[in-house]
């Protein structure tokens, strides 16, 4: 029995919302995504093709919706103004401000790179002539043959695509008032189990937006089993850290939290989102990729919510740990709803809208537009 | 603790004595000091008897809302053999020499003053609660009726005014002494000359200046202890 006893003190509630976790997650997927992108288009590998076309989906879809999530967290989001206005560039979130619209405008351009051939060319869905014509004002006819504006593209989105991914673990691994943020193996796991989710994400898109390709299944299949033992083994070199005793902080971070059976079916929980993927991804690689790809989604989320609330719960100064309750409201469900709903309308308005079959570099459209159907087969 | 009242209120008397502007009247006393002076305070935990009355004070004057803290005393029970004794250990913004909350401030709401009191500008806090994560003390939180950063401010508007923050005003005990570090003769500066004193959490290289006296090394972190019995959501439980 602990001869002390905490007989009065406060409960500080979690600051950062759940709409945090929403925001790391997407954007997090969304650098995975884009990233997943540069094989077929930038490097133009005919190989890669439908797998970059559905990883821009994704890129889109969640680059799009994670700043709503983003700026939801501000609880004076009318403000957002003053990052731009009043920055303090001593402050890695300050610089994010920046880095953000710097990555999805050079997505955006990218994606305009991509999908400008199919929309000079590609042949629109019956009767939707007003999209047809829509998409050729949109391929800006009256502009020449860009074929440099792919790559250099490419090159500027990735370079932000860094930065995001920098600027996102920075500034979580420099709140040293927390031993379990205060880690530079945390930067190393968002990156990792971003590309771990973007990769399950493009296999679930797979699925959703046929026709499926077996063959870029087992590769994605083979890059998640890849990602997911990165994952692994970056978080047993946390907790070896931790249990050796090798640094102050991780063995604070671990006393803080491993008294708590909570955290301990989190730990186990954890070690089985990333492993039972990646163990069917081998075992399996074609036909339940969908499957691997929900949960290395739900292994990518969960990472996220158990840094970010579960971390929130850990007292500075008090004892225990403090009692996290889901609200119901925008705070809470409804909030994760509500992302996960937006992205839903954006997936469904992009794959409605855009001629992303047909997107890549202008020899592949080309080959997308001669078919009545525009999807090329994945292995050219 | 009557005589740092005293003195302080005597400074008080002679600055309101020539007309002076707000700015002047913070440094009641004491403007014979070069640099102004740096506001502190010593907390003889030997002297809190856990009435709350700062808690209570605190929320009064600066209009905390329900269920908020900017100040707390918090309250043990340690056993030693067959014997109980009680721990107070009165928490709140410690005005540090070197805030790790200022800096991650996206948009520079949050300052330091000449006086080294740390205040939040709530005409351009955007509301990122990165402050609050990143004070190791949990002295911070997002108000809920402003939805701005907030914290103990030293209760600068009074200090402004000549008189002392409403918690060391209304201390029962005579536990909470507050003052100017920079003058050596006053009264924290001299307890502090006079006892061994202690921060909170000192490997956190803060430079915390609110000072404690009396106060045992184990309450000085994340206190290893049974958790609490009560707090605010365990109310709100009850209540749904
Ligand atoms: S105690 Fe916390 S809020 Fe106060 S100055 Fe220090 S770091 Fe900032
Ligand atoms: S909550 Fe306000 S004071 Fe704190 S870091 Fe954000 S903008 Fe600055
Ligand atoms: S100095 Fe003022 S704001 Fe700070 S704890 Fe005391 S009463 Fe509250």
């Amino acid at each position: 029995m602990n001869p002390v006893v905490e007989v009065l003190n406060v409960t500080r509630e979690a600051a950062w919302l759940p709409w945090a976790v929403q925001y790391f997650f997407l954007i997090g997927l969304s650098v995975g995504c884009f990233l997943l992108t540069l094989p077929g288009f930038a490097f133009a590998r005919p190989a890669w093709l439908r797998l970059a076309r559905l990883a821009l989906i994704g890129a889109l879809v969640c680059g799009f919706a994670a700043p709503v999530a983003l700026l939801a967290d501000l609880h004076q989001p009318g403000r957002f103004w003053r990052f731009y206005a009043h920055p303090n560039l001593n402050s890695w979130m300050a610089w994010g401000a920046f880095f953000i619209p710097g990555y999805l405008g050079g997505l955006c351009l990218y994606a305009w790179a991509a999908l400008r051939p199919g929309l000079a060319t590609a042949p629109a869905p019956a009767r939707a002539g007003l999209l047809r014509r829509a998409w050729r004002l949109a391929a800006l006819p009256w502009l020449p043959p860009l074929p440099r504006l792919l790559p250099l593209a490419a090159a500027w989105a990735a370079g932000f695509a860094a930065l995001v991914l920098l600027y996102t673990g920075m500034e979580v691994m420099v709140l040293r008032a927390r031993p379990l943020w205060a880690t530079p193996f945390l930067p190393v796991q968002f990156a990792v189990t971003a590309l771990a989710g973007a990769i399950g994400l493009v296999l679930v898109l797979d699925r959703l937006l046929p026709p499926r390709d077996r063959g870029m299944e087992a590769v994605l299949n083979r890059l998640l089993a890849l990602s997911l033992a990165a994952a692994l083994a970056v978080g047993g070199a946390w907790l070896a850290t931790g249990l050796l005793g090798l640094d102050a902080t991780h063995a604070a971070a671990l006393a803080s939290v491993a008294h708590s059976p909570e955290w301990r079916v989190t730990a186990i929980w954890a070690a089985l989102a990333a492993a039972v993927p990646a163990a069917l991804a081998l075992w399996r690689p074609a036909g339940t990729g969908w499957l691997s790809g929900l949960i290395a989604l739900h292994a990518a989320w969960m990472f996220r919510w158990t840094v970010f609330i579960g971390g929130q719960t850990v007292p500075k100064t008090g004892a225990g740990l403090y009692a996290y309750h889901l609200p119901l409201g925008h705070d809470g469900l409804l909030g994760i709803l509500g992302t996960g709903g937006f992205c839903l309308f954006l997936l469904i308005a992009l794959t409605a809208l855009l001629p992303w079959e047909a997107a890549g570099p202008a020899r592949a459209a080309e080959a997308a537009a001669a078919p009545v159907t525009p999807a090329a087969p994945g292995r050219a | 603790m009557s005589v740092s009242r005293r003195s302080f209120f005597s400074g008080l008397s002679a600055s309101l004595g020539g007309a002076v502007g707000a700015a002047e009247a913070a440094t009641p006393g004491i403007r014979a000091q070069v640099g102004g002076p740096r506001w502190g305070m010593v907390v003889d935990t030997a002297k809190c008897i856990g009435c709350q009355a700062c808690t209570v004070s605190c929320i009064m004057e600066n209009a905390v809302p329900e269920d908020s803290f900017r100040t707390i005393v918090s309250t043990y029970e340690v056993r030693e053999g067959d014997r109980t004794a009680m721990v107070m250990l009165p928490r709140l913004c410690n005005h540090c020499e070197d805030p790790p909350c200022i800096p991650v401030c996206p948009v520079g709401a949050t300052y330091q003053r000449a006086d080294g009191i740390v205040v939040v500008n709530a005409d351009a806090c955007v509301g990122c609660a990165y402050c609050v994560q990143a004070c190791p003390y949990d002295a911070r939180f997002i108000n809920h009726e402003t939805q701005k950063a907030d914290k103990c401010t030293f209760c600068a508007h009074r200090v402004d005014a000549g008189l002392l923050p409403a918690c060391v005003e209304s201390c029962v005990g005579g536990a909470r002494i507050f003052g100017d570090l920079n003058d050596p003769g006053s009264t924290v500066s001299r307890l502090l000359a006079k006892n061994e004193s202690k921060v909170l959490k000192p490997e956190m290289e803060t430079g915390p200046r609110v000072y404690y006296l009396g106060l045992d090394d184990a309450f000085l972190g994340k206190v290893e202890a049974e958790p609490t019995l009560w707090h605010p959501s365990h109310r709100q439980e009850a209540r749904s």
